[in-house]
């Protein structure tokens, strides 16, 4: 710890601002009736993000301790993180069955070291409080990955909704979020049959939607078959938002939320699009352009109107044309009239583009400080900081007092 | 009230990313978010005004210049940090410093 301390003052110093921070806004997060838990969560995500920046050596956090030297194995053997995330996911399914919370918290040390490793995104696992404990539990995994291999190791939503014993009148609703963002929504319908319901990533805040005690429909733009754990039934089933919103509202606040690949990468798995009540069902690989183009009559929800989804519904253009007719002819005169309706933007030939040239580069270099006096002879200029925090070639620096000369 | 100024550092941005998350996954309300970062620009200025003891010169060309609202932006060029221990040599940098002396409270700019 001596030799440390005298190199470089900036992990301690972070670490003590972070502590001060987390300690002082403990109140505060009592105070709005927010549980500790969020608070421990917020520090973790801090001090994760410190260390994915990279920005700062020899960083470490209270639990990480103890891993950093399985950290540096980990950095070495990069090729060994699918087997271990082979093994997490027996872990995660063995504390699916147990649901101990040190357990969870033992994997989760596990896969933050691997998060690190990896500097894949993050997910957040939550698993659905049991019927024998109330909290609920969190695990970060990692990539799409390991729902591959979950779904290899024969573990399917199907089969790990069936070892969590969940009673078979209650439909679990669960959701899937994959690397990209795109939440998976995997409903299990009264006939035992499961779908996965694809949603663009926009809609994250869906996840609290989906909870009870709101009457809301989110944005299904198409349901998928499910994983190959042998679900049985599959096309010639439409589910319309209506019911998929009913089956949300029957749990009750157990929201399971699990990684899972998205549909688009198992093509072998059969994948049937189901749409919703307006065409047949086309088989494809990929769902999300045409998701975005089937849900045209339905309560239009946070379409997404751009992009691939653009051209592609012919209804929604009849419909625009009519609205639009008029004032398509209102713009076009005008444009006739400015002769640069579009091109008014593009008069930017006047701007220096020197700064265009010099941003271009990763790390812009920072200094944040307070001045103590600022002096200029002629063109010579005289600089005294302090309490600065400088951000240089990706790395973070702290001064007390900076002296500095430059020549305009 | 401390100064903001150190919220957009690696410390600051992570904490703001991090509290962004919360918000999105409505764990906390953007209310309380912005209580922990004027805890945090309070824990910031107390910890660098105390904690940290060490000098840094450097040197370089002036590129650019700004004093608006008490405070100062530069940019320079080819610059050299040298501290005790080590050397740092960047091709630009970004200063941004606000008035060290009447660091207690802002309002003292408003007549």
């Amino acid at each position: 710890m001596a030799s440390s301390a005298n190199s470089n003052p900036v992990p301690k110093l972070y670490k003590s601002v972070i502590e001060d921070v987390i300690n002082e806004v403990r109140e505060l997060f009592l105070d709005e009736g927010v549980d500790e838990q969020v608070l421990l969560e917020l520090k973790t995500l801090w001090e994760n993000k410190l260390l994915q920046s990279k920005a700062v050596e020899g960083f470490h956090t209270e639990e990480q301790a103890a891993l950093q030297a399985a950290q540096l194995q980990l950095q070495q053997q990069q090729q060994q993180q699918q087997q271990q995330q082979q093994q997490q996911q027996q872990q995660q399914q063995q504390q699916q069955q147990q649901h101990h919370h040190h357990q969870v918290q033992h994997v989760q040390q596990v896969q933050h070291v691997q998060h690190v490793t990896q500097a894949a995104h993050t997910q957040q696992v939550i698993l659905p409080p049991q019927q024998q404990q109330a909290p609920q539990q969190q695990v970060i995994v990692q990539d799409p990955k390991i729902l591959q291999h979950m779904s290899a190791t024969g573990m399917s939503a199907a089969a790990t909704a069936a070892t969590l014993a969940l009673p078979t009148g209650v439909t679990p609703y669960q959701q899937l979020i994959t690397s990209q963002g795109q939440i998976l929504q995997v409903v299990r319908a009264p006939n035992g049959a499961q779908y996965l319901i694809q949603q663009p990533q926009q809609q994250i805040l869906l996840q609290q939607q989906m909870q009870p005690g709101g009457v809301q429909a989110p944005v299904i733009q198409q349901v998928l078959t499910p994983l190959q754990g042998g679900m049985p039934q599959q096309t010639g089933v439409i589910i319309q938002p209506q019911q998929i919103v009913l089956a949300s509202n029957k749990v009750q606040g157990n929201t399971q939320v699990m990684q899972a690949a998205p549909m688009a990468q198992q093509p072998g798995q059969a994948a049937v699009q189901v749409q919703q009540v307006q065409g047949a069902a086309a088989p494809q690989a990929q769902p999300q352009q045409q998701a975005q183009a089937q849900p045209q009559a339905q309560p239009p929800m946070m379409l997404q109107v751009d992009g691939a989804g653009d051209t592609s519904s012919e209804e929604d253009e009849d419909e625009e044309e009519e609205y639009d007719e008029d004032e398509e002819e209102e713009k076009a005169r005008e444009g006739g009239e400015d002769g640069q309706v579009e091109e008014e933007p593009l008069n930017s030939e006047d701007d220096v583009s020197d700064e265009e040239d010099q941003e271009l580069f990763d790390t812009e270099n920072v200094v944040v400080c307070q001045y103590d006096k600022i002096h200029r002879s002629k063109n010579k200029w005289k600089f005294h900081l302090k309490d600065g925090i400088m951000n240089l070639n990706g790395k973070d620096y702290v001064f007390s007092k900076a002296i500095g000369d430059a020549e305009w | 009230m401390a100064y903001q100024l150190y919220r957009n550092t690696t410390l600051g941005n992570s904490l703001q990313e991090s509290l962004d998350e919360l918000i999105q996954t409505q764990q906390i309300t953007p209310q309380l978010a912005l209580q922990v970062l004027l805890q945090f620009d309070k824990a910031i200025n107390t910890a660098l005004a105390s904690r940290v003891r060490n000098r840094v010169n450097f040197r370089g060309s002036l590129n650019t210049y700004r004093f608006c609202d008490n405070v100062w932006t530069f940019v320079l060029n080819d610059v050299e940090f040298r501290e005790v221990t080590d050397l740092v040599k960047v091709d630009k940098v970004k200063i941004v410093a606000c008035d060290g002396k009447s660091e207690s409270t802002q309002n003292k700019n408003d007549k």
